[in-house]
């Protein structure tokens, strides 16, 4: 114990030598430098300048400096065309209309161009489908044409060669193939061209062993089987949600990523008008997981996928119950079951879903997810029928289905070929079967039987790292195309950017394989095709009176055709309900697999901007998980970012859990899209891939799976979260959005009683500043909260718009993040089935700004017509600004980011021609956030001059309210009384966030109403 | 008293180099002004273009060259195709209109050296001003008279707001004038 005093008497050392005092310890305390560290100084040795000329000198050099100064500074060239194209003005934006490519919706799409570059994807307005709004995935897919690992020259066997090379030894190939009996196989993704089909049909006239197979991951197969035994065509029609009182969804996400989402969000929210008229459905949402459409209902009932079928039969069998001139057919009566697995609280919500299915008898709609199996959306065809809901088809607008969907048997068949050595040739077009075909085909190892493997892809993938022949192929914004997704018009796609590297359009491709001249290739053999095609199909039926050129010319502007849709409409055949299965629901875990929201199949596995984009429920980023229930997490004993183990017969995935209030306790949600292992820098290795558990031999579906079992694995997987995720039992925190006045709500019943229930608290509140008038323009923006599905939509399009850069997990999860409008969501009440709010937040543009005040060099301020500016030459980076905001929407570049990045993946000559030159490219120490388009405004501006006209607030679209599908975002001028913003800041459902703190925002929000039923009764 | 190499050090030497470090600081600033400024840059174009002949002698309206002025924010450089409207047949055999002849034909833009430049954090806006009838000569200084464009007025940001702050004392011109905007968000965004 009295060690240490005894150590405090002691000398101190350093060394064992110093503690034995040897000589040359002493010597060295001796001479205070070392030898060799100080050498003996001689004047005769050093320069013989002397101090005068040293001067003398330095002032010369000075002087000379200064008179290099006095010189004009080189500014650089103007280098204009040599011959202007007529409608290019450099300075001026051009659009054109075309198609988009992401998935097989085929969204009309206008492409903003800036002298020759696309900067910005807005939606068609004269689509009639997405009628001038397109997906967060396809705003952001412009940053696909400017990843800078494109395939930039054909390679063969890993050496780059040339396109002559390849055409002549493929064709080779081909013929030889061709001539041995052996197969050519193309294996594609989901086709919505004709054309397309057309070049893939002559190719299989001049190579007759030529075999097609369609595979995509994410699909409506099985909708489209069970449309077809029950009415005898797969072209199922579109439903008309917005004629639908009552909507009933079956583990079904319409109004986030499945169907035609844009066009069911668009249709849904024409019932949830609250400002002009008071117009209202009732969702109700029956699901295992918690997706977007589940945030969005009214009801939420909480039922596994795998008891989907008992659901619809139960519903069938309280319906029969309590109307008894439904006339069931006796194949169904017969297995009628009630459904008895809902806990107490849905159980009342199953009685008020069977009186209003009951009430609003073809007024509903049941829709049955594309996951589900079969069985179920046999009955849920059924159920429409018996209530008379199939007034809501509508077959003008059926889903198109121009190559069939390859079956398990076609796949197996051509597995089996390709490992007997019968398959001379696999054409990958455009296709990635390695990734998205389950692992137990053997695909990858039938690949080495083959031999030759041709990939043509935009960029390299798992498929084209076993290709003999990998073949750049042109993005779709460099390709010509067209599309007939839908019954009733046809779309066009031109390119807006000749090929940026030594890449090929896929269909030119196999026409100069077709031509079998290895010397035919022309940049324009496929839009001499198209043309031609277009001429025979489309514009000798239009029997328009303009001629074939004129009317090319127009359709090519408006991007689309109108066709008039003749369909028969047949009966249901109700023989089907024989073959009805019933699942035995086990106690088992049931593994459902979805869709990623943003990165889709995988497609887009290596964009940056879509990989950073907050689930829109879960709000993580750069993962991929599994989903559980708070209450399986206690029982497997799971934390957040555990990993934990997923079996199914044999197929194990090991994944990091996330917590997910109000998934069902048997179900597990995993995302596809993820794990890519060649997908470009960004995109390899994040997440996990889920696509390990699924198998050909499915029962049920292909994304749906009973019996799994899962425990909890070793190690832990940081998954990284733009929202802090609270506990909701914590009493601290509990419902602080409510008592904050963050989120204001109400039901559609107390509004129509007391409609201006939001207003009863207000205090009136004393300003302690000076209040500044705005004479002219204001500027001022409003979000429905009844409108917004949180589909980040709004987030993509500002990320293109403003120029926003892509910061990387490690960065995001140190909140830096830098999207300057987020979606914030918001649990209330019990964990296991919470009812869910969100809420856009962006700059609130606040009149008395809380940042302003304390910016120490005045970088953000107040313009005279009501923005916030921020003046980034100005910014220091003291973030006080940020610190002092109550809404944390400002955003600091603690890096360069672009060069910080991915080791500066972004920050390249390529990516930087994507870059809105409106905007400043920001960097390192600048503090950013939005800026209401201030560049959309001040280009409104110099128009309304140029026009003589006085500028409206209307003139001004910011990108967050183009993208908009709902429209939930209005903009414009608060002091023009006209002005729809005008009428919305008075309405008497407007709140503003956090209203006490008197810092007057210019963001208005409309409080949301939810139609539940009254609970006194 | 005894004076010190301190006391000289101090009174004199010191105030006297500070003096001239002053001076000459001064002196430097005011002389390179216009350097600094960019006022009288003339550079040497590909092209001997003369403003003189074409605007002045030949009265060619402005905006038949720089089409985007009253249309955009750029003015923009003519593209060759626009003075070969003219060349295709005039002046063929003069040296300067067989080099702008070459550059044509051979499909070559032409580098003409930058002289007005606004720092690219700064928008301006040329539509805005000439839609608002504001000479070209306001700013440019009077191409008509110039052999040789050359910058006459500095571009810097002194110079846009002392127009913006008293617009009827720099364009009397003009018989109704608005204030111009001064807020950031008008040029830097």
């Amino acid at each position: 114990m009295d060690d240490y005093s005894k150590l405090s008497n002691n000398k101190l050392w350093k060394s064992l030598k110093e503690f034995h005092n040897e000589d040359d310890v002493l010597k060295m305390k001796h001479d205070e430098f070392l030898d060799g560290v100080t050498d003996e100084f001689d004047s005769s040795k050093l320069s013989g300048i002397s101090r005068r000329k040293f001067f003398a000198l330095l002032s010369a050099s000075a002087a000379l400096t200064a008179t290099a100064c006095t010189n004009y500074r080189d500014k650089g060239e103007i280098i204009p065309y040599n011959k202007r194209p007529e409608e290019i003005l450099p300075g001026a934006a051009n659009y054109y209309a075309s198609t988009c490519n992401g998935c097989s919706l085929s969204c009309g799409i206008l492409i903003k161009t800036r002298e020759g570059r696309p900067i910005k994807v807005e939606g068609n307005p004269d689509h009639p489908v997405s009628r001038g709004k397109i997906c967060a995935k396809g705003q952001a897919s412009i940053l696909d044409l400017y990843d800078p690992e494109r395939l930039k020259a054909p390679y063969f066997n890993g050496k780059e060669t040339s396109w002559k090379n390849v055409d002549s030894t493929v064709i080779n190939i081909l013929n030889e193939t061709q001539k041995n009996g052996k197969q050519i196989a193309i294996v594609t993704d989901t086709i919505v061209s004709p054309t397309a089909k057309k070049v893939l049909d002559d190719f299989t006239a001049k190579y007759q062993n030529t075999k097609i197979y369609s595979y995509s991951l994410v699909n409506d197969f099985i909708r489209r089987q069970a449309w077809s035994e029950c009415y005898g065509t797969d072209e199922y029609p579109a439903v008309k949600f917005d004629d639908a009182n009552i909507i009933l969804t079956l583990d079904a996400d319409f109004l986030g990523n499945e169907g035609n989402y844009i066009e069911n969000m668009r249709k849904y929210v024409s019932k949830r008008e609250v400002v002009d008229k008071l117009n209202f459905n009732r969702l109700y949402a029956a699901e295992g997981r918690m997706s977007s459409t589940g945030m969005m209902a009214d009801y939420r009932l909480k039922v596994a996928p795998s008891q989907q079928l008992n659901f619809v039969l139960g519903i069938i069998y309280e319906l029969n119950k309590i109307n008894p001139h439904l006339q069931l057919d006796k194949s169904i009566s017969a297995r009628l079951k009630k459904f008895s697995l809902l806990d107490s609280a849905d159980g009342e919500k199953f009685k008020h879903l069977i009186k209003d299915l009951n009430d609003n008898r073809g007024k509903s709609i049941i829709y049955a997810g594309d996951s589900l199996s079969k069985d179920v959306h046999l009955a849920v065809n059924y159920l429409n029928e018996v209530l008379g809901n199939t007034i809501l088809y509508d077959y003008k607008s059926s889903f198109k289905n121009i190559v069939k969907h390859s079956t398990k048997e076609e796949i197996t068949s051509l597995i089996n070929s390709m490992n007997q050595g019968k398959v001379g040739i696999i054409i990958h077009y455009e296709s990635n079967p390695v990734y998205t075909m389950p692992k137990d085909f053997g695909y990858e190892s039938a690949l080495k039987n083959v031999k030759t493997v041709i990939s043509l892809t935009v960029s390299e993938n798992e498929s084209s790292a076993y290709a003999n022949y990998t073949l750049p192929t042109n993005h779709s914004f460099e390709a010509w195309g067209d599309a007939y997704a839908r019954e009733g018009f046809y779309s066009l796609q031109q390119p807006v950017i000749s090929p940026i590297f030594n890449s090929r359009q896929k269909e030119s491709v196999l026409l100069s394989w077709i031509s079998a001249n290895p010397n035919s290739y022309q940049e324009d053999i496929y839009h001499q095709y198209l043309m031609k095609s277009f001429n025979s199909d489309v514009f000798v039926k239009a029997n328009s009176l303009a001629d074939a050129k004129t009317f090319w010319y127009s359709a090519l502007h408006d991007g689309i055709v109108r066709k008039n849709g003749t369909r028969q409409i047949t009966r249901f055949n109700n023989i089907v309900l024989n073959n009805i299965k019933e699942i035995i629901p086990g106690n088992n875990f049931i593994v459902h697999l979805t869709e990623s929201y943003f990165v889709g199949d995988g497609r887009f596995a290596n964009n940056g901007w879509l990989q950073e984009l907050p689930h829109p429920v879960s709000k993580i980023t750069w993962d991929n998980y599994a989903s559980i229930s708070p209450i399986t997490a206690k029982q497997l004993n799971v934390q957040m970012n555990d990993f934990i183990e997923v079996s199914l017969d044999g197929r194990k995935l090991v994944l990091p859990a996330l917590i997910q209030p109000g998934v069902h306790e048997r179900t597990i949600n995993i995302e596809l899209g993820y794990g890519r292992t060649k997908a470009g820098e960004v995109g390899k290795n994040v997440g996990f891939n889920s696509v390990e558990l699924m198998t050909k031999n499915w029962v049920y579906s292909p994304f749906l799976f009973e019996n799994a079992s899962i425990r909890k694995s070793e190690g832990s997987h940081k998954l990284v979260s733009t929202q802090e995720h609270h506990s909701l039992d914590d009493t601290f925190v509990k419902d602080f959005h409510y008592s904050r006045k963050i989120i204001q709500e109400g039901t559609l019943e107390k509004y129509i009683k007391e409609p201006n229930f939001l207003n009863e608290e207000k205090e009136n509140l004393v300003s302690i500043t000076n209040e500044i008038k705005y004479t002219g323009h204001k500027w001022a923006m409003a979000i429905d909260l009844n409108k917004c599905t949180g589909c980040s939509a709004c987030i993509s399009s500002c990320n293109v718009e403003n120029n926003i850069a892509v910061v990387g997990k490690e960065q995001v999860e140190r909140g830096r993040e830098m999207q300057w409008i987020r979606i914030d969501r918001y649990y209330s009440g019990q964990p296991d089935n919470p009812i869910v709010s969100n809420q856009p937040m962006l700059c609130q543009h606040c009149d008395n700004a809380p940042c302003e005040n304390v910016c120490p060099v005045n970088a953000t301020n107040h313009s005279p017509d009501g923005l916030n500016q921020m003046v980034y030459n100005r910014c220091v980076g003291t973030r006080y600004c940020s610190n002092n905001c109550p809404y944390k929407v400002r955003r600091f570049n603690f890096f360069n980011h672009r060069d910080h990045f991915a080791d500066a993946y972004y920050d390249n000559d390529l990516t930087s021609l994507m870059y809105n030159p409106e905007v400043t490219v920001r960097s390192r120490g600048v503090m950013e956030k939005c800026t209401f388009c201030v560049q959309k405004i001040m280009e409104a501006r110099s128009n309304a001059i140029r026009d003589g006209k006085e500028l409206k607030g209307s003139d001004v679209v910011t990108a967050c309210q183009q993208a908009c599908p709902t429209n939930a975002i209005t903009f414009g001028d608060a002091n023009d009384p006209a002005s729809q913003i005008a009428k919305l800041r008075k309405h008497n459902l407007s709140y503003h966030v956090l209203e006490e703190l008197n810092v007057k925002p210019n963001v208005t929000y409309i409080a949301k109403l939810r139609n539940t039923h009254s609970e006194e009764k | 008293m005894k004076r010190t190499v301190l006391d000289y050090a101090l009174k004199i030497r010191l105030p006297l180099t500070l003096f001239i470090i002053a001076v000459s600081f001064i002196l430097t600033f005011y002389i390179s002004r216009a350097e600094r400024d960019s006022v009288g840059y003339a550079p040497e174009q590909p092209i001997k273009f003369s403003h003189k002949l074409h605007a002045g002698q030949m009265s060619i309206d402005c905006q038949y060259c720089h089409i985007g002025v009253s249309k955009e924010r750029h003015a923009i450089i003519p593209s060759v195709n626009i003075c070969m409207n003219c060349h295709s047949v005039a002046r063929k055999d003069k040296p300067e209109i067989i080099k702008l002849t070459h550059y044509y034909n051979e499909g070559i833009p032409i580098p003409w050296k930058r002289i007005h430049k606004v720092p690219e954090y700064a928008y301006f806006n040329h539509s805005v001003h000439v839609n608002k009838k504001i000479d070209c000569a306001s700013c440019h200084g009077d191409l008509k008279q110039m052999e040789v464009v050359n910058q006459v007025k500095a571009f810097t940001m002194t110079a846009c707001l002392d127009c913006h702050r008293n617009p009827s004392a720099y364009l009397p011109y003009l018989s109704k004038v608005n204030l111009g905007p001064e807020n950031c968000s008008a040029c830097h965004r």
